[in-house]
């Protein structure tokens, strides 16, 4: 597992955001902070915020990394990883869904830090797709828009994946999305289940279903990106050919149609008994799903499924879907030939819930 | 008299005596009086749209094409054909003609068009929630404090700083530092940055 955060000293005292170069470089920037010194502990980085030492890390790994440093905390965090592809930034932690599996469970409090993530994003490496999630970045829906509208202006090359879920959007916002810039954006909005009722279940907020799709409506009339995302649960497994249905005829819109598999933290970890689906036991309903979605065109792919763990056929759509700073393997996949293609596991998957992980 | 009103265009919806080109009329739908931007349905739902499946990529190059237009037919790979399916859904028809390709000479082919891969995130992607209980180091107050007062000894040197040499930034060495980079055209922040660093001759290196 890659490190997100480290300890800090900070010789500034308010939080800010800096560029880590080990050397000077042509695209040099004023929030550059440049390396002076490095031993076995750590670094040292010189910028214009004054000196940055970080402990746990070696110069050559944070080289290029995007950073919020909070000296308060005694800590940086790696907002943007330079080379990785799974860079997300959290802009708030409130949220007025409770969802059964959370895996970033919500707070009530929210620090407002939109001026220095619009910062960091600005000094993103080049052609990079930036995550945004929470918490629900739509509830502070003007904030966020107006972040992606100057983000998108200066950096074209720029794109973004929000993950929402889709309860704020109002048909007041369909002129404002039809920008141009907004084609950069793809939006991640989770729905559970074709049932209303089983899908406010799961969301823990009634009422969550009809909203959801009053807010799909919006975003179909601004040309808005959709991704739709399903994580599997035991209460929707039998439920996902109904989806499947509702997605192909009511949805036909969408960009992608994403199954996952759940998130062994936050919420799911206490209820992982409740929760989780063995799918390599009962993939019928998974099976039926994408059948109908590949036999209506609907782009559907398997987020988080090991590759050995999918019936053959099937396993085309097992994307390399866990982040890189949470994947890991298990011991029986050292021999695996499919692992680079493979997704692995979460850093924390329970053990008992490897079983029959064969290499391919 | 209804009936003919009607009739003209059931026939055009029908695709009688219009012309074969669809994408000739669509730009003509409005969205109507809600629209203020008087934008097509068509401009609107093509806007940009760049984002293609990651299995799909390969389809923007369009190399496998190349040997169709070298005119050795007959070669459709079973594999590839599958990507045409699941990418472009149900546009298939009857009518298909493939288009002439007039010169079979390799022609530079322009600049890929960027398409950009779905992200695979989670929710709780995102950076969590700070540990409380992050591992006690001393490096990096050990090596923040030699750098402090390796500077601190500098600007004494050159006459810029008069207090301890104690590692600490305190309000005195921060208006050294200030007048210092001043006196150096340096972009003056009162901060320890890496031009005071270099003008001091205190990096490292």
């Amino acid at each position: 597992m890659i490190e997100l955060t480290l300890p800090a000293l900070a010789e500034a005292p308010l939080p800010f955001v800096a560029r880590l170069r080990t050397r000077r470089q042509d695209d040099a920037h004023r929030d550059d902070a440049f390396l002076c010194d490095e031993d076995d502990a750590g670094v040292t980085f010189a910028g214009a915020h004054g000196l940055l030492a970080i402990d746990g890390m070696a110069s050559a790994a944070l080289d290029g990394d995007v950073v919020l440093v909070q000296p308060d905390g005694g800590r940086v965090e790696r907002l943007l990883r330079a080379g990785s592809p799974h860079n997300t930034l959290l802009v708030t932690e409130r949220c007025d869904q409770l969802c059964v599996m959370c895996s970033q469970p919500p707070k009530k409090t929210h620090i407002d830090r939109f001026a220095l993530l619009e910062q960091a994003c600005l000094l993103a490496e080049a052609d990079s797709v930036i995550g945004i999630s929470g918490g629900e970045p739509t509830l502070y829906k003007g904030q966020l828009l107006s972040l992606i509208e100057r983000i998108v202006a200066a950096r074209p090359d720029l794109a973004f994946h929000v993950l929402t879920n889709g309860q704020h959007f109002e048909a007041a916002d369909v002129a404002r999305l039809r920008n141009p810039l907004f084609a950069h954006v793809l939006w991640g909005i989770p729905l559970y289940a074709r049932d209303p009722g089983l899908h406010d279940l799961i969301v823990g907020k009634t009422g969550a279903f009809a909203r959801l799709e009053q807010s799909l409506a919006h975003l179909v009339m601004s040309g808005a990106r959709i991704e739709l995302r399903t994580v599997l649960v035991q209460d929707n497994l039998a439920e996902l050919p109904a989806l499947a249905r509702y997605v192909t005829t009511r949805l036909r819109f969408l960009h992608a149609w994403s199954i996952m598999q759940l998130e062994h933290v936050g919420f799911a970890r206490n209820r992982w008994a409740q929760l989780y689906v063995n799918h390599s036991r009962d993939f019928a309903p998974i099976a039926a799903a994408l059948d109908h979605a590949k036999l209506h065109g609907m782009p559907a792919r398997l987020f988080n499924f090991p590759r050995c763990t999918v019936p053959e056929q099937y396993r085309y759509l097992a994307a390399a879907s866990i982040s890189d700073w949470k994947r890991r393997y298990v011991e029986t996949c050292g021999s695996c030939r499919e692992r680079e293609a493979c997704t692995g596991f979460f850093e924390w998957h329970p053990d008992a819930a490897t079983a029959g992980v064969h290499p391919l | 008299m209804k009936r003919t009103r009607f009739l003209i265009p059931s026939l055009v919806a029908a695709g009688f005596g219009v012309p074969t080109d669809a994408l000739a009329t669509t730009p003509q739908l409005s969205l109507g009086n809600d629209d203020p931007n008087k934008a097509t349905l068509f401009d609107i739902f093509k806007q940009g749209h760049l984002v293609t499946l990651a299995e799909h990529r390969s389809h923007s190059s369009h190399r496998s094409h190349s040997s169709h237009r070298s005119g050795s037919g007959g070669h459709y790979s079973h594999t590839s054909h599958t990507s045409h399916r699941s990418s472009t859904g149900g546009s298939y028809g009857g009518s298909y003609t493939p288009p002439a390709y007039e010169a079979p000479e390799p022609v530079t082919p322009p600049p890929p068009r960027r398409i950009l891969p779905l992200r695979s995130a989670q929710p709780g992607e995102a950076t969590p929630p700070p540990a409380d209980a992050l591992p006690t180091l001393s490096g990096r107050t050990e090596r923040f404090k030699s750098i402090v007062k390796r500077v601190q000894i500098a600007l004494l040197a050159q006459g810029y700083y008069q207090g301890a040499i104690d590692g600490i930034v305190g309000p005195g060495m921060r208006a050294a530092i200030r007048k210092f980079q001043g006196a150096r055209d340096l972009p003056v922040t009162g901060t320890i940055t890496s031009e005071v660093l270099d003008a001091l001759r205190v990096s490292s290196e």
